[in-house]
C-alpha cells in the first residue's frame, strides 16, 4: 500500500514539470492571442471610423453638390429675371417640379411679393436668421411647406442697373435629395436622417434608412429613441452642431455597440445624423476574428487531444509494463514456490524412502531373522511358536505399511471410491474399541470413550473408511502418548443442519507429546512424520494423517487439529452422515415388551444420553444417579405395579456400587427383570461376581440402542441361540471340501494348500487362468466345491477365466462359487471381480477365518 | 508508439502543407466580379403619424402595425417606406393639416387619416375607392358606413378607434363616488374632487374634448330608431347641428367655468403629453383617450392604480364615441397596384388578427374577435350592446370630428357657447350651398 502511494507520488512529481510546461505554453498562447485580438480590434475600430467617415463624406459631397447646383441654377434664373421686362409673368407661369416647388419674387422695399402658386408671398414668414448660405445665397430655416413636405428656401438678389431691384425666393424640398442618396446604408443596418441644424428637426429619412417605429421627429426624439440620455454627451453634440463640426462617438443602440454620427453638410446648415452598428461596418473583421478564434480553438482542442492521447498511451505503456513486471514477479514466485515444493517433495521423498527403508527393513529383518532362528530351533516347539508369532506380527506390520502406501497413492490420484452402506455406530465404536483398547492397555493408557447427543445410530456411509479414520486418529493418539497417559474418544451429536443428516463431531484427544506449530502446518501432508528424540522410536509411514484428511474431505467433512508440545493434541472431525429412510424393526420394543427402562449411573451425561437415544423408541427412561436412588425407584415401581422392563446399572458408583445395587434390586424386583451392567471396563474379571448377584449381561459403554437390542435378544433366546451357534460353527467348517485354486505364485499356492489342509480341505492348483478353465472343463460336476481365483496371472487373468467358466455349457458353470483371492484389494477391484461373475472377493494375505466364512456362505456342500 | 509518432508527424506535415498552399492562393479570375444590379426596389410610400419616442416604452400600436407590414413585404416583395410628421407644439402645423397637404399633392401612396381628413379628401375625390379589395368584404357595417363617401369606400382602419373616459377608480373609491353616467353625475363628481383639493379633475388636451360634445349631441340620434331621418334632416337643413351641439357645449363651458378643466393648458396641449403625466401621477382622476391607450406603455398601459375606461356622460348613460380612422390611398398614387396589394395584406383577416391580438383592440373585421383587458370591459360592454355614437359620419354633409374639434378649441380660447354654435350654423349653411 505504502509502495503504491510512493509510486503515485513519484508519478505526480514526474508529471508536474510537464503540466507546468503545458500551462506555461497555454498562458503564452493566450497572451499572444489576446494581444493579436486587441490589435486587430483597434485596427478594425479605426478602419470602421475611417470607413464611416468616408461614406459620410461621400453623402455630404453629394448633398453639397445638389445644394450648389440649386444655388447656381437660382442665380441663373435671377440673371434671367434681371433681363425680363415682366418677371411677374415668368413667376406666375412657373410650374413647380419635384425640386423647386415654389418660386416667389418680392420687389425691393416691399413686404409682399408674388409666387407661382398664385398666392401672395410674405418673406417675413421665412427665417434666415441663422445666416447660413450656399454659394453666397442665404438659406432659410426648414419648414413644412404647402405640400406638407419639409422645405427650405434660398433667396437670391435680382439686380437691375447694378441695384437690387427684387429678391428671388426659391423653395426646395428635402425629399428631392432622396433620389441622389443610396438606397441602403451598411446593408440597411445603419440609420441616416437629414437634420435641419437650426430647428433640429429631422427633415428627411431617405428610403431604406433608419428604424420604423421611433426617433423620426427631431434631435430630442433621436436621443430618446437611441437612449442617448447623458447630458454631457448632448451638450457636447449641441456645441459641435452650433460650431458646424462633425461628431462621431461610440454608444450602445438597442444593446449593440454602434457608432453615432452627426456629419456637417454645407458648414453645418444641415446635418447627416444616425448610427451604424459596429458589427455592420466590421462584418469582415468580425468574420476574421471569429475565424482566428475558431482556428485557435481547434488548435487548442487538437493540442489537448494530443496531450490526452499522449497521456493515455503513456499510461497504457506504464500499465503494460507494470503488468509485465507483476507477471514476471508472479512467475518468479511460482518458480520459487515450485522449486521449494520440489525441494520439499524431494526431501520428503528422500525422507520417506529413508523411512520406508527403515520401516520395511525392520520387520523384514525380524521375519528373516526369526526364520533363520526357526530353521535352527525347529525342534523346539515352544521357540517355534514364539518365532512364528513374531514373524506374523512383523508380517502384519509390513502389510499395513504397504496398505497405507497404496492408499495414499490411490487417494492422491483421485481413484478412491466410497463404498456407501448402512452401519450402526455401536458396532463401529465396539470394533474400534476392540482394536484400540488393548493397544492402550498395553501402554497402560486410559482410554475413555463417550458418545453423547447422537439421535440416530443407524447411519449411511462408508463404514470401512470411517473406521479407518477413527483407527488412524486413535492409533496415532496411542502411539504419540506416553505410557500412563489418557486418550479420550468422543462422539458428539451436533445440531442437525438437515433432518436427513446426522451431524457428528468425533474428537480424539490425548495428553501426549503434542506437536510443534511448524509440524501442525504440514501434518496433513503426505510423507511427513513428527520426529524428535521422543518419537523416533515410533514406527509409521507418515501417511496416516494424509489419508485421514483426504478421506474426511472425500466424505464432505472437515478435520481440525490443535496441539501443544508436551500437553497433547486434539483432533476434531466433523461429518454429516445420512440417516437411513427406514429404521429397521420399529416394533422391536413392543414385540419384546420393553416400555420402561431404568438407568442407574452416577454420570448424568450418560443417563441423558440413554434418554436421548431411546427417545424415538417409545420407551420411557427413568434415571437414578446413585445405587440407592435406583433401588428406591425400583421399589416405587413395584408398589405401583409397573416394574421396569430392563435395568441398566453402572458398575463403579460412589456409595453403593453396581454389584451391591444389583443385589438389592434383584431382591426387590425378583428374578424376571433383566439387569445389565453398563461398563467401560473389561468385564471378564467381573463375570463371576456378576452372575452371583443375578446380572443378565454386560453392555459396553458408550450406550448404543442396537447393543441393548442385541443384548435383549440374547437374553430372550439364550439357549436356542447357543444351539444355533453350535450348528453355525459346524457349518463354518471346511472339512472335506475340495477347491480348485488358480494361483501362479508357487509360494502362495503352497501356503494355501497348507492352510486348507489344516482345515481338512483339499485343493488342486492350476498355474494360470487358462489351466484353471481347462481343469474345470474336465472336472466332473460337483468335483470342486468352489474355485479360488487369483486375478493377476499369466496367459489368462482371473477375470477372463471367471467369465470363460461362467460361459461354459455345464450345469454348474453358473453356480460354482468363484472367490477372488488377490492382492488387488481396493473397492473397485472388488466391483470388477463381481462384475466378472465372481461371488466374493478376499484380499491377500489370506485370513483363514474370513475365507472360511465366505466360502461357507457361497459354497454348496457336497452331498 | 513509434508508429503513432510517425502518423502524427505525417498528419502535421500535411496540415502545414495545406495551410501553405491555402495562404498562397491568388484570384486569377478575369471575370467581371460585379453582380448584376438587383432589381429596382419596389417601394410603397406611407404617410403616418409618429408618436414621440419613449426610451422606456415600446410603441405597441406601431409594433402591431409593423408586424402586418412585415407580412405584406414578405408576401409581395415590396418595401413600405414610412414618411411621418409629428407637431412639436400647437403652433406648428398639425398632422391633419400636413396629411391633407400631402394627400392633395399626391406626395405619397397611402395615408393613415383621421375622420375629418378622410371626409375632406373623400369629398375632394383625392382618395381611391377601396371597395374592390377582397378584405373590404370582411368589414363591419359600421366601419363601411362611416368611411363611405359618395358611394366610395375611401378608408379602411386596422382597428375600430373607440374613445372613452379613463378614470382612476382608486380616487373615485377614496371619495366614495360612483362612476358617472350622466352629465349631472359627472359634474357632481368633479365638484367633490375639486372640493377635496383636486385642482383639475379633468385632464384635457386640444384634440379630444370634442368627445364630450359628440356624446351628448348624438346619443339619441345614433341610439334611437330615426337615425337616417335625423341625418337627412340635418343634411337638408331642416334640423340644425347647433341644436344638437348646444347641451354638449354648455356642459363643456360649465366644466371650464367651474375650473374642472384647465382651458388654457388644454388649448396648447398635445394628446396625452399634456394631461398624461398628471393622470399617471394620480393628480387628475379623469382623462379622455382612445381604446388603444389602455394597452400602450407609451400611454396608459402601465398605471399604479386601478384604472377603468368608461363612456362619456350622456342622458343615455355612458356613451363611447367611435370616430373612424383608416388607411386611404391617394387617387393618384404613383405605385397604385403595389399599394392596393399591400392594403389587401395588412387588412386581411389574418393580419388583422395578429394586429388585434398584439394591440388588444376592436377589429374592424367581423371575423376577428379578441378578449379585452379588464380596464376596458365597461367600454367594451357598451360597444357590444351597440350603444355608442359615431365621431365621424361621412353621410353627414358637415364633417363632425375635425370641425367639432376646431370649434371646441375656440371655446377653450374664450369663445362663448353661442359663438361656437353660430360656427356650426355657418358650416351647415356652407354645406347646403354645395
Amino acid at each position: 500500500m505504502e509502495c503504491k502511494k510512493e509510486k503515485k507520488k513519484d508519478g505526480i512529481a514526474k508529471g508536474m514539470p510537464l503540466i507546468l510546461s503545458i500551462t506555461l505554453i497555454f498562458c503564452i498562447l493566450g497572451a499572444f492571442v489576446f494581444y493579436v485580438a486587441g490589435r486587430i480590434s483597434r485596427e478594425m475600430s479605426q478602419a470602421a471610423i475611417d470607413s464611416l467617415s468616408e461614406n459620410l463624406d461621400l453623402i455630404r459631397g453629394t448633398i453639397e453638390a445638389i445644394l450648389d447646383k440649386e444655388a447656381e441654377f437660382q442665380k441663373l434664373i435671377a440673371n434671367e429675371i434681371e433681363m425680363m421686362e415682366h418677371p411677374e409673368q415668368f413667376i406666375e407661369s412657373y410650374h413647380g417640379n419635384n425640386t423647386m416647388v415654389k418660386l416667389s419674387l418680392v420687389p425691393e422695399g416691399e413686404s409682399e411679393g408674388i409666387s407661382n402658386l398664385g398666392e401672395p408671398f410674405y418673406p417675413e414668414k421665412l427665417d434666415f436668421s441663422a445666416g447660413k448660405t450656399v454659394q453666397g445665397l442665404p438659406v432659410s430655416k426648414s419648414y413644412i411647406n404647402h405640400l406638407g413636405a419639409w422645405a427650405y428656401t434660398m433667396k437670391c438678389p435680382v439686380n437691375r442697373k447694378n441695384q437690387q431691384a427684387a429678391t428671388l425666393y426659391v423653395e426646395y424640398i428635402y425629399e428631392s435629395f432622396d433620389a441622389a442618396l443610396p438606397n441602403r446604408f451598411y446593408n440597411s443596418m445603419a440609420s441616416l436622417y437629414i437634420m435641419d441644424a437650426e430647428s433640429e428637426k429631422l427633415v428627411l429619412k431617405p428610403k431604406g434608412m433608419g428604424e420604423r417605429d421611433a426617433g423620426h421627429v427631431d434631435l430630442g426624439d433621436f436621443y430618446r429613441a437611441n437612449r442617448i440620455m447623458e447630458q454631457d454627451v448632448r451638450n457636447e453634440i449641441t456645441q459641435s452642431v452650433k460650431a458646424g463640426k462633425n461628431v462621431m462617438f461610440y454608444h450602445d443602440v438597442q444593446r449593440k455597440k454602434s457608432l453615432i454620427y452627426m456629419w456637417s453638410v454645407n458648414d453645418g446648415t444641415i446635418y447627416l445624423i444616425g448610427y451604424v452598428p459596429v458589427e455592420a461596418i466590421q462584418r469582415e473583421g468580425s468574420a476574421v476574428n471569429q475565424n482566428i478564434f475558431i482556428v485557435v480553438a481547434v488548435m487548442l482542442i487538437a493540442f489537448l487531444i494530443c496531450c490526452a492521447l499522449y497521456f493515455f498511451t503513456e499510461r497504457q505503456r506504464i500499465r503494460a509494463r507494470r503488468e509485465r513486471e507483476k507477471e514476471r514477479e508472479l512467475h518468479n514466485r511460482q518458480l520459487a514456490e515450485a522449486l521449494q515444493a520440489a525441494q520439499v517433495a524431494s526431501k520428503s521423498k528422500t525422507m520417506f524412502l529413508s523411512n520406508m527403508s527403515h520401516d520395511i527393513r525392520t520387520p523384514m529383518n525380524a521375519i528373516l531373522g526369526f526364520t533363520t532362528l526357526l530353521a535352527k530351533d525347529a525342534d523346539h516347539p515352544e521357540k517355534v511358536r514364539e518365532y512364528t508369532r513374531k514373524i506374523t506380527a512383523s508380517g502384519q506390520h509390513l502389510l499395513s505399511l504397504i496398505n497405507d502406501v497404496l492408499d495414499v497413492s490411490k487417494i492422491e490420484s483421485g481413484k478412491v471410491v466410497l463404498s456407501i452402506g448402512e452401519f450402526t455406530l455401536s458396532n463401529m465404536v465396539a470394533s474400534v474399541d476392540a482394536i484400540i483398547r488393548p493397544a492402550a492397555k498395553a501402554k497402560s493408557q486410559n482410554f475413555e470413550v463417550s458418545v453423547t447427543g447422537i439421535k440416530n445410530e443407524r447411519l449411511v456411509g462408508d463404514e470401512t473408511r470411517i473406521n479407518q479414520i477413527l483407527i488412524n486418529l486413535l492409533s496415532n493418539a496411542v502411539k504419540y502418548t506416553q505410557e500412563g497417559g489418557t486418550i479420550w474418544f468422543r462422539m458428539i451429536g451436533l445440531e442437525q443442519r438437515s433432518s436427513q443428516y446426522e451431524h457428528i463431531r468425533v474428537e480424539v484427544e490425548d495428553n501426549g507429546y503434542g506437536m510443534t506449530p511448524e509440524y501442525l502446518e504440514t501434518i496433513f501432508d503426505a510423507f511427513t512424520r513428527a520426529e524428535n528424540s521422543t518419537t523416533n522410536k515410533v514406527q509409521g509411514t507418515g501417511l496416516g494423517m494424509a489419508i485421514t484428511k483426504n478421506i474426511v474431505e472425500l466424505m464432505g467433512g472437515t478435520i481440525h487439529v490443535t496441539s501443544e508440545v508436551e500437553k497433547g493434541s486434539l483432533f476434531a472431525v466433523e461429518l454429516e452422515l445420512r440417516i437411513p429412510e427406514e429404521q429397521v424393526d420399529k416394533n422391536f420394543w413392543k414385540k419384546h415388551s420393553v416400555s420402561r427402562i431404568l438407568v442407574v449411573d452416577d454420570e448424568e451425561d450418560i443417563c441423558k444420553n440413554v434418554q436421548i437415544l431411546m427417545e424415538d423408541a417409545g420407551v420411557s427412561v427413568d434415571t437414578a444417579l446413585s445405587g440407592e436412588e435406583g433401588v428406591r425407584l425400583v421399589s416405587g415401581a413395584k408398589e405401583e405395579g409397573r416394574l421396569y422392563d430392563v435395568i441398566l446399572l453402572d458398575w463403579k458408583m460412589p456409595g453403593m456400587n453396581g454389584i451391591e445395587t444389583a443385589g438389592r434390586i434383584r431382591e426387590v424386583a425378583g428374578e424376571h427383570v433383566p439387569i445389565l451392567f453398563l461398563t467401560a471396563y473389561d468385564w471378564e474379571d467381573l463375570k463371576e461376581e456378576a452372575a452371583q448377584v443375578g446380572i443378565d449381561g454386560f453392555l459396553a459403554k458408550p450406550f448404543f440402542v442396537t447393543a441393548l437390542k442385541e443384548k435383549i435378544l440374547e437374553i430372550h433366546a439364550d439357549t436356542k441361540c447357543r444351539e444355533e451357534n453350535r450348528e453355525c460353527a459346524k457349518l463354518n467348517s471346511l472339512e472335506g471340501c475340495r477347491f480348485l485354486v488358480a494361483e501362479d505364485n508357487e509360494i502362495n499356492a503352497e501356503i494355501l494348500i497348507q492352510l486348507l489342509e489344516l482345515e481338512g480341505a483339499g485343493c488342486e492348483i492350476a498355474g494360470d487362468g487358462q489351466a484353471a478353465l481347462e481343469r474345470f472343463k474336465d472336472a466332473a460336476p460337483g468335483e470342486f466345491d468352489a474355485i479360488l481365483m487369483d486375478v493377476q496371472m499369466p496367459k489368462m487373468n482371473g477375470y477372463e477365466a471367471t467369465k470363460a467358466i461362467r460361459r461354459l455349457e455345464r450345469e454348474d458353470a453358473l453356480t460354482v462359487p468363484i472367490i477372488a483371492m488377490t492382492a488387488n484389494a481396493f473397492a473397485e477391484d472388488v466391483r470388477e471381480a463381481l462384475d466378472a461373475g465372481m461371488n466374493a472377493h478376499i484380499a491377500k494375505p489370506v485370513d483363514m477365518g474370513l475365507l472360511k466364512k465366505t466360502i461357507t456362505q457361497y459354497m454348496q456342500r457336497k452331498e | 508508439m513509434r508508429r503513432m509518432n510517425q502518423l502524427g508527424a505525417v498528419m502535421l506535415a500535411v496540415v502545414l502543407a495545406l495551410s501553405a498552399v491555402s495562404c498562397g492562393q491568388k484570384n486569377h479570375s478575369k471575370e467581371n466580379l460585379v453582380q448584376d444590379e438587383e432589381k429596382a426596389v419596389r417601394a410603397v410610400l406611407l404617410f403616418a403619424p409618429m408618436e414621440k419616442s419613449d426610451p422606456d416604452n415600446k410603441n405597441i400600436a406601431r409594433t402591431a402595425f409593423d408586424i402586418t407590414v412585415g407580412m405584406a413585404e414578405e408576401q409581395l416583395g415590396v418595401t413600405v417606406e414610412y414618411r411621418t410628421y409629428t407637431a412639436e407644439n400647437y403652433q406648428e402645423k398639425s398632422y391633419d393639416e400636413v396629411s391633407l397637404d400631402r394627400a392633395r399633392n399626391s406626395m405619397d401612396d397611402f395615408y393613415l387619416l383621421n375622420p375629418d381628413t378622410i371626409q375632406m379628401l373623400g369629398d375632394e375625390g383625392k382618395l381611391a375607392d377601396l371597395s374592390g379589395l377582397a378584405c373590404a368584404g370582411n368589414l363591419r357595417d359600421v366601419v363601411k358606413t362611416a368611411n363611405t363617401i359618395n358611394g366610395k369606400l375611401v378608408a379602411i382602419p386596422q382597428e375600430v378607434v373607440v374613445y372613452g373616459l379613463f378614470v382612476n377608480q382608486d380616487m373615485f373609491d377614496e371619495y366614495h363616488l360612483e362612476l358617472p353616467n350622466t352629465p349631472e353625475e359627472f359634474l357632481e363628481c368633479c365638484r367633490v374632487f375639486k372640493e377635496n383639493g383636486i385642482e383639475t379633475p379633468v385632464g384635457a388636451n386640444r384634440w379630444w374634448l370634442e368627445n364630450f360634445v359628440l356624446a351628448q349631441a348624438y346619443a339619441d340620434l345614433y341610439n334611437g330608431d330615426t337615425t337616417e331621418q335625423e341625418i337627412a334632416a340635418l343634411n337638408s337643413g331642416e334640423a340644425k347641428y347647433s341644436d344638437y351641439m348646444r347641451e354638449g357645449f354648455e356642459f363643456l363651458k360649465e366644466l371650464i367655468d367651474k375650473g374642472y378643466i384647465d382651458a388654457e393648458k388644454a388649448y396648447v396641449s398635445e394628446a396625452i403629453e399634456g394631461e398624461g403625466p398628471d393622470f399617471l401621477a394620480q393628480k387628475t382622476p379623469i382623462v379622455m383617450a382612445y381604446w388603444g391607450a389602455a394597452n400602450a406603455d407609451t400611454a396608459y398601459g402601465k398605471v399604479d392604480f386601478q384604472m377603468k375606461v368608461i363612456g362619456f356622460p350622456s342622458k343615455r348613460g355612458q356613451m363611447p364615441v367611435v370616430p373612424m380612422t383608416g388607411y386611404g390611398v391617394s387617387a393618384e398614387a404613383e405605385h397604385m397596384e403595389d399599394t392596393m396589394n399591400v392594403l389587401e395584406v395588412i387588412l386581411s383577416d389574418e393580419a388583422l388578427k395578429v394586429y388585434t391580438e398584439t394591440n388588444k383592440v376592436i377589429s374592424p373585421s367581423k371575423n376577428v374577435q379578441v378578449d379585452c383587458i379588464d380596464a376596458l370591459k365597461p367600454l367594451n360592454d357598451r360597444v357590444n350592446e351597440n350603444v355608442y355614437v359615431l365621431g365621424s359620419n361621412a353621410s353627414m354633409k358637415v364633417e363632425q370630428w375635425g370641425n367639432t374639434c376646431n370649434i371646441v378649441r375656440e371655446l377653450l380660447n374664450g369663445a362663448t357657447v353661442e359663438e361656437c354654435l353660430a360656427e356650426f350654423d355657418r358650416l351647415q349653411e356652407e354645406s347646403l350651398k354645395e
